[in-house]
């Protein structure tokens, strides 16, 4: 390794290095806004929430469904947490549908058994696919897990479901975390 | 202490550092590329930027990393690249402490959306110290001890 005359100060060479990272951001930038055009939803430059988007979604199926009572306004129902025990016994004893909101790859690698995909940033697609299942045990409970406590999907889809007019929610609190943790049985796509 | 310093400034070593830190960073970038709005959920969940800035960035930054991973690959502009990654491993190492010291848990949306847990904030942490210091000395032997210029092609480090 060799050193060459120093022209510059360290300080200038340094500065330069940062007006290069300046440009250098600035043409990312513009390159990452021109590529977003040309996707098939481009995202918009203002952000918004999980949960406005969800709305927004929740807001489009609303007006879609015929029935009036899934009006994407319908009141509220009174969703509840429920543990590990709770849950297990809900599923078995009442038959309810348990509804997985996790990523459709994490749902894919493995799942509570004989839970239907419904993640949240997915939601119109899934619930559209499944809404016949969904109608059909509409005075089921619908059992909605995620990972675990801090995930925040599981209450935006119960939600989502509840201004669809689904009055029997529950969520699982504990989620996927909890239920492996518990060493239970695993389904895989 | 002198076994270190003299295994940073072998060639060889220097150059895996910087395939390693470049590859990084190109698969960082595509896979925050392929999925925009989980990268911007991931950027909101810590709290830093106002809601304006959220989208932008997860445009732009994913394009920053893959140019930058990719001049490191090839060993173009070697200086300005391991510049620009020393201040973004900087800035993501700032952020997730900030996160941990605030208390709040997020996705460090590095590689990705996933769970999120304390244990990965960690864990992510050390990794962007990690590749902060290998963009230091990457830095130093590009900028300082070899004077390279900004864009000049290295044939060595």
């Amino acid at each position: 390794m060799h050193m060459a005359p120093m022209n510059h100060s360290l300080a200038l060479k340094i500065g330069r290095d940062i007006g290069g990272f300046v440009i250098l951001s600035i043409t990312a930038l513009c390159i990452g806004i021109a590529l977003n055009q040309l996707r098939d939803h481009p995202l918009p430059l203002r952000y918004a929430s999980k949960a406005e988007r969800l709305d927004e979604v929740v807001a489009t199926l609303g007006d879609t469904q015929t029935d009036p009572l899934r009006s994407g306004d319908s009141p509220r129902a009174d969703v509840r947490r429920i543990s590990l025990d709770e849950f297990r016994k809900l599923a078995a004893d009442q038959k309810a549908i348990v509804v997985d909101a996790r990523a459709e790859i994490y749902y894919r690698l493995a799942h509570i058994p004989g839970a239907l995909p419904l993640p949240r940033n997915e939601f119109d697609k899934y619930y559209q696919k499944y809404l016949t299942v969904l109608d059909a045990n509409k005075n089921q409970f619908v059992l909605i897990y995620c990972d675990g406590h801090s995930c925040k999907d599981s209450e935006l889809v119960a939600n989502a479901l509840s201004r669809l007019g689904y009055t029997k929610l529950a969520i699982f609190g504990g989620g996927w975390y909890s239920w492996t943790e518990h060493g239970l049985p695993q389904e895989r796509l | 202490m002198n076994r270190l310093k003299d295994m940073l400034e072998n060639i060889r070593v220097l150059l895996i550092l910087r395939l390693l830190v470049g590859v990084t960073f190109i698969y960082a970038g595509v896979l925050k590329v392929k999925d925009p709005n989980a990268f911007a959920d991931s950027i909101a969940s810590y709290q830093l930027l106002p809601v304006e800035l959220i989208n932008v960035l997860a445009l732009g930054l994913p394009v920053l990393e893959i140019a930058i991973g990719a001049l490191l690959v090839v060993g173009l502009c070697v200086r300005i690249a391991s510049f620009c990654t020393l201040i973004l491993a900087g800035v993501f190492a700032l952020a997730l402490a900030s996160a941990l010291v605030r208390g709040i848990q997020v996705d460090c949306g590095c590689f990705g959306n996933g769970a999120t847990s304390v244990r990965k904030m960690w864990l992510a942490l050390g990794r962007d110290i990690l590749l902060s210091a290998t963009a230091l000395v990457l830095y130093y032997e590009n900028a300082v001890k070899v004077i390279l210029k900004p864009c000049q092609p290295s044939s060595t480090v």
